[in-house]
């Protein structure tokens, strides 16, 4: 039915099952949007939060959503700027998959903000002393410079580009996607920052508290590099997934390679820098403000287990299996290694989010436990199914992967070598 | 922060920040306003399809982009840098300055079954040229490419008066669900066009008085890249499940697309026409 609509050459479900793939996720999002309508017209007493918890579920996941979708401007900036041409294969997903991630994350932003329609008031009215005020600035600019890069891909769209003005603006505008590669790099890289710098900055905190370089505590520095270092992951974890789910062969191996190992060296660096800066702040920063740090490991669940499983496990490990070649080269070890880098992102920003907000730090304080409404959690879901809807649509009518046409061919010449030398003819 | 907020001040702080944000915002709007006036500039100057052409050229598999002197066997590997319009190519005239095409002793080359005549020009996707003694060239469609699209369900000839440019479309063709356009070998103005059953054709008048026709296939080279095409083919057959039929030496038949009903003839004449 929609087969004029989809890349010649290319194969897609049927219209019926495509649609039977969807309706789940959309049944997902429209819960998700009530509940994101009874947080807005009632107002927050619909979540869990509160004055002293004000920070949950939703800032959880608008910082590893963020981290994640980095892969959008670290691949723009690879392939761009550094010119590694391979990564052509992968930029189109990567730039859904930064568009789904930033316009999720400020949706659930809005929502966590309130009053939607004093939202420009943010802009007009700006913090000044608030590191969210360049998170805003800069987040709104990158979706801005996300949904531009987006354009001409959309534009590609087998029906649209016989329009001859769409042709000829998705041409130009292809042209200069550099420019825009280079603005989000700069983007990515101070909002990043700049979250990170969020909770470093919270002298009140000293879980959280960092020291730093100027004015920049040292987890503004962490972020960037473990956002740069998951990017590159999550890409190739969601790469993996859509070839799983649907069946076929969308980029070379080399290009999961490529991505692994990439992943795998920033990573390094990121648990090296994590060690060095845990160390200080076991040592110096958190003794300093009074507080020895296995105190903070003291209140269950929270045990030194995080530490470990942050720097170690999710982070030593996952390094080491994407820089070993031999690993690398298996699509096992490859794609679990991905799965582990992208955890430990998401363990990171929890512990930042979460813990931070649980343990006491006043004599008379108490040890928090927080649990998010449904209310939240259904606002939760509808970003997850909006990210898997903008992506089923986009994969079904866009050509995310340039190269699976002709790595058909290929999978299709491989069977039937394998059936002639299994003897069928 | 903003001069518009009560109490701003200026300082250094807000010279950074507001610098870097306002020349963040005025780079996206000038690269979006940047490809606003040069779409604008090339929709006027009639590119559209030099465009579509390079658009397409740039999808099409590493494969089927490689230099028409690879296929001649001078070249191990070479990619065609100027998405086949060799008369842009200063390689090509060394090669052909230093190695003449050969002009076959037969006026006729019989391959795989199919006839392609060398008083003629071929263009890759699938086109012939052939200049005429009163100074017009007509453009028709190959043997192979006659056999692909059989008997076709309709074909969208231009008008006479209409401008063709080289790689750009000369004509559609619909078969089954497929929807090919042909590319054109030669720049001009259409003057007549006709044709029923396989013989549709235009003829082209060139534009300043002479027609360039150095990036065709001629002589020699044209069963070579023959032979390629064959196995272009039998990929586009493979790929979309049907198995290969040419290995016993068998020669394509009349109408292949009734050979295949199973298989998406859009894909195959895609592949074949050279429109990703």
């Amino acid at each position: 039915m929609d087969k004029q609509y989809i890349a010649r050459g290319v194969k897609r479900c049927s219209t019926a099952r495509f649609l039977l793939w969807i309706a789940p996720w959309l049944a997902l999002l429209a819960f998700g949007l009530y509940s994101a309508g009874l947080c807005l017209v009632k107002g927050l007493n619909q979540t869990n939060m509160d004055n002293r918890f004000a920070f949950g579920l939703w800032i959880f996941l608008d910082l590893t959503v963020i981290a994640l979708g980095a892969g959008a401007f670290f691949t723009g900036f690879l392939l761009y700027i550094l010119k590694l041409k391979e990564l052509s294969a992968v930029i189109n997903s990567a730039v859904v998959i930064g568009l789904v991630c930033y316009s999720g994350a400020i949706a659930v932003l809005a929502v966590d903000v309130g009053q939607p329609l004093r939202f420009w008031f943010t802009f007009w009215y700006p913090n000044v002393h608030s590191m969210l005020t360049e998170v805003t600035f800069c987040i709104s600019c990158y979706l801005t410079v996300l949904a531009i890069e987006y354009l001409p891909i959309l534009l590609r769209n087998r029906k649209l580009r016989q329009v001859p003005s769409f042709l000829v603006f998705e041409h130009e505008l292809h042209k200069l996607v550099y420019v825009l590669a280079g603005v989000g790099t700069f983007l990515s890289f101070f909002h990043q920052g700049s979250l990170g710098g969020l909770y470093g900055v919270l002298r009140g905190r000293p879980f959280a508290f960092r020291e730093g370089f100027l004015v920049w505590p040292s987890t503004f520095f962490l972020f960037i590099i473990s956002a740069a270092a998951v990017g590159p992951s999550f890409i190739l974890l969601t790469t993996w997934l859509v070839e799983k789910i649907s069946r076929k062969r969308l980029v070379r191996p080399e290009v999961l390679q490529l991505l692994g190992r990439i992943s795998g060296l920033l990573l390094a660096v990121y648990v090296l820098a994590k060690t060095v800066d845990t160390l200080i702040w076991i040592n110096r920063t958190s003794p300093d403000a009074g507080f020895p740090a296995a105190q903070y490991y003291a209140w269950k669940p929270f045990g030194t287990w995080i530490l470990f499983a942050e720097i170690v496990l999710f982070g030593m490990i996952p390094a080491l299996v994407m820089l070993t070649p031999r690993l690398r080269r298996r699509t096992g070890w490859l794609v679990s290694a991905a799965a582990m880098a992208c955890l430990g992102v998401a363990l990171n920003r929890f512990v930042l989010t979460v813990q931070t907000l649980a343990l006491p730090t006043l004599a008379f304080d108490k040890f928090l436990s927080y649990w998010p409404s449904w209310q939240e959690t259904g606002t939760f879901l509808a970003v997850v199914a909006y990210g898997v809807l903008v992506y089923s649509v986009s994969f079904r009518y866009l050509q995310l992967f340039p190269e699976e046409r002709e790595l058909k061919a290929e999978v299709q010449q491989e069977q039937e070598e394998l059936r002639v030398m299994a003897g069928r003819y | 922060m903003f001069p518009w907020n009560y109490g701003f001040h200026w300082s250094a702080a807000s010279y950074i920040f507001l610098g870097a944000f306002y020349t963040v915002l005025l780079v996206v709007a000038a690269t979006v306003i940047s490809a606003v006036l040069r779409s604008r500039r090339d929709l006027r100057a009639h590119e559209t399809e030099e465009i579509r052409w390079h658009s397409d050229f740039h999808d099409l598999p590493a494969r089927d982009r490689v230099c028409r002197h690879v296929l001649a066997g001078e070249f191990a590997r070479r990619e065609c840098p100027n998405a086949f319009d060799c008369r842009l190519c200063e390689t090509h005239a060394r090669l052909i300055a230093a190695h003449p095409p050969e002009q076959p002793d037969e006026p006729e080359e019989e391959i795989f079954g199919m006839s392609f005549p060398l008083d003629r020009l071929y263009h890759r996707g699938h086109a012939w040229a052939r200049p005429e003694a009163d100074g017009t060239v007509t453009v028709g469609l190959d043997e192979l490419g006659g056999r692909l699209v059989g008997a076709p369900d309709a074909v969208d000839l231009p008008q006479p008066g209409a401008v063709v440019h080289a790689n750009g479309t000369a004509f559609h063709i619909h078969k089954r669900e497929a929807d090919v356009r042909v590319l054109s070998p030669v720049d001009g103005e259409v003057v007549e066009t006709g044709g029923t059953g396989r013989g549709w054709y235009l003829k082209v008048k060139p534009l300043n008085g002479q027609m360039d026709m150095r990036h065709l296939l001629c002589g020699a080279e044209i069963k070579p890249w023959l032979m390629r095409e064959m196995e272009r083919l039998q990929l586009a057959l493979s790929a979309e499940g049907a198995a290969p039929t040419l290995a016993d030496g068998g020669v394509p038949v009349a109408d292949i697309a009734q050979s295949y009903p199973e298989a998406d003839w859009d894909a195959v004449c895609g592949e074949m026409f050279l429109e990703p």
